[in-house]
């Protein structure tokens, strides 16, 4: 091997990730975010670290002194926005999310039984990978994402043929629907679906997302949204919550997914 | 067929490694010697969506377009070889949009090396879309019958004039999904390292079997699905989701199974985005495709020089047809894939090789930690690891992980490679783990089924025999 004696490396490469690097402690980060009520606050904490066998018995307690949904909102949810916090200031990682996710899901289904009818969430929304397209973990981080901001995903899988993809649409009638494709041959679906959502007279926005979409593609048909990171779902959800139609979406998109 | 377990490296040392040239070059299509003493170009593209729909357009996108704008080019740069890719759209599962393509891309390759002289061939990749929910095996996926359908998509590839049949298979994928996103080492090396080599192996028996009826070559595999995601998803400095030092350690645990196409009796070149092919050479002696700088029409990585250092085809991954101001998409790609091509056989033919491998591997060698397992060096000793231990699925997976993470905290502690804090911490974390494992096979099935049952969604046993 030529020896690399006396090499200056940074005029090679430069280690952004390590000058960029956050050296702040979930702790630190945390300590304006989380409840004050001392009930909420072990529930958000369990959240927050992600102690996913301990939520169940600390909601359970809590269930014998508190409202089930003040326990999912002040503490389920409160936990979770500290997570999406850490996650945007880089403290936290996917593997994060994915965790203090499923211990808020375990709390929630707890304290939901609770609640006469049920927890009535933000909103719905139909997700998909399409038809012929194997690939989903994208869209299952995305479900996971849009969730945990507080609305209900039906997760209709892997290669969803689009009949069934229409079927659930019209059954369901959600705020909008969501595709992945990871295959410029899959993502033809998108438009398809488009289609016949309108000839069904279903006006909601079909956000096209996956490894294959670009905006442009996602913006070439009617109804179409474009979403290029999981963690941007739930703020385009929000706009739509908010009233936004696919075009006002299209228009405002870059604005939208800074969160402004 | 019988599976013939890798336990020797076939390299005495790491320095015998080079690009351009491996213990066991292959020949095949009109020409091609693979790993002879020439790194050959490798163009993969994609059809424009809306094509699939119509068999006619579909073979007018391939023949008359994609291959015809590639031939072209590489006639017109004076590239004496090239070797084309068709990874196959999931709709050409039927056989009346696969069979006119590979017969297609047979006859107009032959029409330019009988016009030019220019060696070329197509590999066909057949597209596994077989899903853990509804089964993996024979006779288990009632709603498509997509194992039924694999094979007999290597039948019609093979069949129609196929130059190399390959595939990125997709046994263990569930567990890789779920370990990436959750950052669990465990899964990967039970999903990954034991059950997809398990799975390559039923996949790939039959593969062989089918090429060599067909007197077609058996190329390779890739855990495209596996360690390749893992890879995208901790991306580059910019990137947030996986770590790097996690990925690393996935990589490595894939060479093991990458390896079993060839322990099945596959011939190679392997697949190009299994970067992994380094270490699986090194054992092997078989030819690898690779990709890297050339393929940013794909994707970006933290390896593009590197991955070039011990190459046999040079890969741009894949292209959607598309017109660019210097020609049609394949045409660029194909040339920036030529010229590279061209340097390193400069190097070969002036003895110069070695530099330039070392080069290539210098300048990325710290870029990050993939990177560094991936260096021809630490590649070699992590292949050794595997050979060691080359007849047990579990333990040389195991292997390879445990070298990874040596190799990583040694360049760590020698400050050679530079870790975040958190890259650091997730390294430890996966050597804490790795390091509680039991030494017997059947101790880590055991207690892998009870950990992973009802947490890893659509984990099955008998989706692999077991």
């Amino acid at each position: 091997m030529i020896s690399s004696k006396g090499v200056d490396f940074s005029k090679i490469l430069k280690r952004y990730d390590i000058s960029l690097q956050n050296d702040m402690t979930p702790e630190a980060a945390a300590k304006k975010m989380l409840p004050k009520d001392p009930i909420f606050k072990e529930i958000a904490e369990c959240v927050m670290y992600k102690k996913f066998k301990e939520i169940g018995p600390v909601v359970t307690k809590a269930l014998k002194e508190k409202n089930p949904l003040d326990i999912i909102n002040d503490g389920l949810v409160a936990g979770m926005e500290v997570v999406a916090k850490l996650y945007a200031d880089h403290v936290y990682y996917l593997p994060d999310i994915m965790m203090a996710a499923k211990t808020m899901e375990i709390g929630i289904a707890l304290a939901e039984k609770q609640i006469p009818g049920g927890r009535v969430t933000k909103g719905t929304v139909v997700m998909h990978a399409a038809e012929g397209d194997p690939h989903d973990i994208g869209k299952n981080i995305a479900a996971v994402m849009t969730r945990s901001a507080g609305y209900t995903v039906i997760d209709m899988g892997r290669d969803v043929a689009v009949t069934d993809f229409i079927d659930e649409m019209k059954k369901t009638k959600p705020l909008f629907g969501s595709g992945t494709a990871l295959m410029t041959t899959t993502m033809s679906a998108f438009p398809a679906e488009a289609k016949l959502m309108q000839e069904a007279g279903l006006t909601m926005p079909l956000m096209a997302c996956g490894g294959a979409v670009n905006r442009d593609y996602a913006n070439s048909f009617d109804l179409g949204i474009y979403s290029q990171k999981a963690p941007q779902t739930p703020l385009i959800a929000q706009k739509i919550l908010d009233g936004y139609d696919w075009k006002k979406i299209r228009e405002n998109w870059d604005s939208i997914v800074k969160g402004e | 067929m019988s599976v013939t377990r890798y336990t020797k490296m076939a390299y005495d040392c790491a320095d015998d490694m080079v690009f351009g040239r491996c213990k066991h070059p292959i020949s095949y299509g009109f020409g091609l010697k693979i790993g002879a003493g020439e790194v050959i170009p490798e163009l993969k593209y994609a059809p424009r969506p809306g094509t699939e729909k119509d068999p006619a357009k579909l073979r007018k996108e391939y023949i008359d377009y994609i291959s015809t704008d590639a031939l072209n080019r590489a006639v017109t740069a004076g590239f004496p070889n090239v070797q084309l890719e068709t990874e196959w759209v999931s709709q050409m599962n039927q056989e009346k949009l696969s069979a006119p393509v590979v017969a297609g891309q047979k006859e107009i390759c032959e029409k330019y090396h009988e016009e030019y002289g220019i060696n070329c061939g197509v590999r066909q990749t057949i597209p596994d879309q077989r899903e853990a929910d509804r089964g993996l095996r024979l006779g288990q996926d009632t709603l498509h019958s997509y194992p039924e359908k694999f094979f007999e998509c290597c039948d019609i590839a093979c069949e129609n004039g196929a130059d190399n049949l390959s595939v990125e298979s997709l046994g263990g994928k569930e567990f890789a999904d779920y370990a990436v996103t959750h950052g669990d080492i465990i899964a990967f090396l039970f999903g990954v390292g034991y059950l997809g080599s398990i799975d390559m192996e039923y996949i790939w028996q039959q593969m062989v079997d089918i090429a060599k009826r067909n007197r077609c070559v058996a190329g390779g595999d890739t855990d495209c699905s596996g360690a390749n995601v893992a890879m995208f998803m901790a991306g580059g400095f910019l990137d947030n989701d996986v770590q790097r030092t996690f990925s690393a350690i996935t990589r490595c645990i894939a060479a093991a199974r990458t390896l079993v196409a060839w322990e099945c009796g596959a011939t190679g070149p392997d697949k190009d985005c299994g970067y992994e092919g380094v270490i699986c050479k090194a054992i092997g002696g078989k030819a690898t495709s690779q990709e890297g700088k050339n393929c940013q029409c794909a994707h970006c990585d933290l390896q593009g020089n590197l991955t070039a250092q011990c190459c046999d085809l040079w890969s741009n991954e894949s292209v959607e047809y598309h017109p660019e101001f210097g020609g049609t998409s394949v045409q660029c790609w194909l040339g920036s894939l030529g010229y590279e091509c061209s340097l390193m056989n400069t190097a070969l033919q002036t003895g110069q090789e070695k530099t330039l491998r070392d080069l290539y591997m210098m300048s990325d060698r710290t870029r990050g930690p993939e990177a560094y397992v991936l260096a021809y060096d630490h590649a070699y000793e992590i292949g050794k690891a595997i050979a060691a231990n080359g007849n047990n699925l579990y333990l040389r997976s195991k292997a390879a992980a445990e070298k990874a993470i040596e190799i990583l905290k040694n360049g760590y502690n020698t400050k050679e490679l530079m870790l975040t804090k958190k890259q650091y911490d997730v390294l430890m974390d996966a050597d804490k783990q790795i390091s509680a494992l039991p030494t017997e096979e059947d101790k880590f099935v055991e207690d892998c089924v009870k950990k992973f049952t009802g947490v890893v969604p659509n984990f099955n046993m008998k989706n692999y025999g077991l």
